[in-house]
């Protein structure tokens, strides 16, 4: 999702998984480092991360286009490096017994321990819907126009007052900052990280996701695709060894027969739908005297 | 005579050792429609790109309302209520009509950015009334039989009507229209030049450039005649169409084609 906020603006990041690692690693150290709790880390370094994506959006998102999907890509493919290279975040072998949440407290019931995968699943969804809720909120103000606006074309976009630049560095902090609260998330989900995982084939992976699914939709494309993603590659595992082939091969016969993703197949009924109901309209305005529209048109 | 409402002053712009426009100065005063003509490559569109913050001008002042806009970058040369529409059809053409209108509203948000976000009643109420707006400008300009069409499918000249549309959905006080009539069949013309004047009666100030000399003629009072980047002829249109220089410009022109 993050992936096509971004898009929707006419940038291409191939730096989330950058940022997710960056999330991740903030809330390791905010717990392991810090001493603080979960419950703290997991916003933190939500924000962190926006801070960081803020000061590397501002140098980055002022060249959109083919300087700004190089550059991502560099920072995605340095990210490993950089953490790999910190002996003060463990180094490449990365950190390890990340703690698990907290016990997560509600007045009147029983704390719940985090030591089954099912408080893992209800967080998840919950963050998930928070994230779906208030992307949700922003596509559909002033904001989400805007960067409507901008994606479909930039030039006219900015000769009706839209600050391209300031909108497009929003849609980086934003799309990056839900990277990194997923990135914390992750962190204490699998109890240790190692700057290997956030190298730039996550990325990839993530873009596969959302243009599988369909870059047409903000929400279900991603979703549908990351759906489809995660069953496909499962169920091929009999056959383990050609699981990346058989899996590869999908995506490619994917793109050249649904080039809009899945959703698309989705797209060809409403356009059915459409001229059947242009049909309508046109019967309806027979029976309209016609001298109506041509009156509204003086 | 009525003030000026925006002043060029020494402007010129060059692309390498290319002088687009040297040294021009015009002014375009308060609720009059003024006319840009000029053969091709004079300039013309350059001085519009110069004026709403798509060029860098090389030296000189855009002086509006007397406010310096020199080299404001175009969102903000909207903000202050200047206008443009584009010689193509600059459109969003995957959306709707009303929807093309609607985004145009961008600068005319009153609520706050978190009432926005949290969509609060006032929000809500405000989405509405833009809305509102836009299918009122739609209905102004006789393009609101359209609305749910997509931007894509209308014909060349519906387009560029409703790139007038977007244009004044912006609420400017000055409106650039580059280029409104050109690769229009007469009808449509006559209904673009029509639409022109309407807007003009709601007191617009407006300046067109263009190549289609009979619409400029019956449209603008006052025209301004640029070759080469400079100005060589400016005044009504009785005075330009007998004026020597501008039909040597016009007609060496043709001779060379």
């Amino acid at each position: 999702m993050t992936f096509i906020m971004m898009l929707r603006t006419g940038l291409i990041s191939l730096g989330i998984a950058a940022f997710w690692g960056i999330g991740a690693y903030a809330s390791a150290a905010l717990v392991l480092k810090g001493g603080v709790s979960f419950w703290f880390a997991l916003p933190a370094a939500t924000v962190i991360t926006g801070i960081i994506a803020w000061a590397i959006g501002y140098l980055l998102v002022r060249n959109p286009g083919f300087g700004f999907l190089i550059l991502t890509s560099i920072i995605g493919m340095l990210i490993s490096l950089v953490f790999g290279n910190i002996r003060w975040l463990g180094g490449f072998t990365g950190i390890e017994y990340i703690p698990l949440p907290d016990p997560f407290d509600i007045p009147f019931l029983a704390p719940i321990p985090f030591i089954s995968k099912i408080p893992y699943y209800f967080l998840m969804l919950f963050l998930f819907l928070v994230v779906l809720i208030s992307f949700w909120a922003l596509y559909n103000s002033s904001t989400g126009r805007a960067w409507m606006a901008i994606g479909l074309n930039p030039h006219l976009a900015e000769s009706i007052g839209v600050n391209v630049f300031r909108y497009r560095l929003i849609a980086f902090v934003i799309a990056s900052g839900a990277a990194g609260l997923e990135g914390s998330f992750y962190a204490h989900y699998i109890g240790s990280i190692n700057p290997n995982a956030f190298n730039i084939f996550k990325t990839i992976h993530v873009h596969i996701y959302a243009i599988l699914g369909g870059t047409g939709s903000a929400f279900l494309g991603p979703i549908i695709g990351t759906f489809i993603m995660t069953f496909v590659p499962e169920s091929l595992r009999v056959a383990k060894e050609i699981e990346p082939i058989l899996t590869g091969a999908l995506l490619i016969l994917l793109i050249i027969f649904l080039p809009g993703g899945i959703l698309s197949l989705l797209n060809l009924r409403q356009r059915h739908w459409q001229s059947f109901e242009r049909i309508v309209r046109i019967a309806r305005s027979i029976k309209k005297p016609p001298s109506l529209i041509e009156q509204k048109r003086e | 005579m009525n003030r000026t409402i925006l002043e060029v002053r020494n402007l010129s712009k060059y692309f390498g050792g290319l002088a687009a426009i040297s040294d021009l100065d015009i002014d375009i005063f308060d609720a009059e429609i003024l006319g840009v003509i000029g053969p091709n490559g004079a300039g013309k569109t350059t001085l519009f790109n110069v004026i709403s913050g798509f060029h860098l001008p090389s030296r000189g002042k855009v002086i509006f309302n007397g406010q310096d806009i020199t080299g404001l970058k175009a969102h903000q040369v909207a903000h202050v209520g200047i206008s443009r529409t584009f010689q193509a059809s600059n459109l969003f053409m995957s959306l709707s009509v009303l929807d093309n209108v609607f985004t145009c509203h961008h600068l005319s948000y009153r609520t706050s950015l978190w009432k926005r976000f949290l969509h609060t009643p006032s929000a809500i109420e405000e989405e509405k009334r833009l809305r509102r707006g836009a299918l009122e400008i739609l209905e102004f300009m006789g393009l609101d039989p359209l609305k749910n069409e997509v931007a894509a499918k209308l014909t060349h000249g519906q387009q560029k009507a409703l790139g007038l549309c977007m244009a004044l959905a912006t609420h400017p006080k000055l409106l650039l229209l580059d280029e409104p009539v050109t690769g229009m069949n007469p009808v449509e013309i006559q209904t673009m030049l029509n639409l022109i004047s309407r807007i003009r009666s709601r007191g617009m100030t407006i300046a067109i450039v263009e190549h289609n000399m009979q619409a400029v003629m019956n449209l603008c009072e006052r025209i301004i005649v640029l070759n080469h980047g400079k100005k060589i002829a400016e005044g009504l249109h009785k005075e330009i169409s007998a004026n020597k220089e501008v039909i040597e410009a016009y007609l060496g022109e043709e001779e060379e084609e």
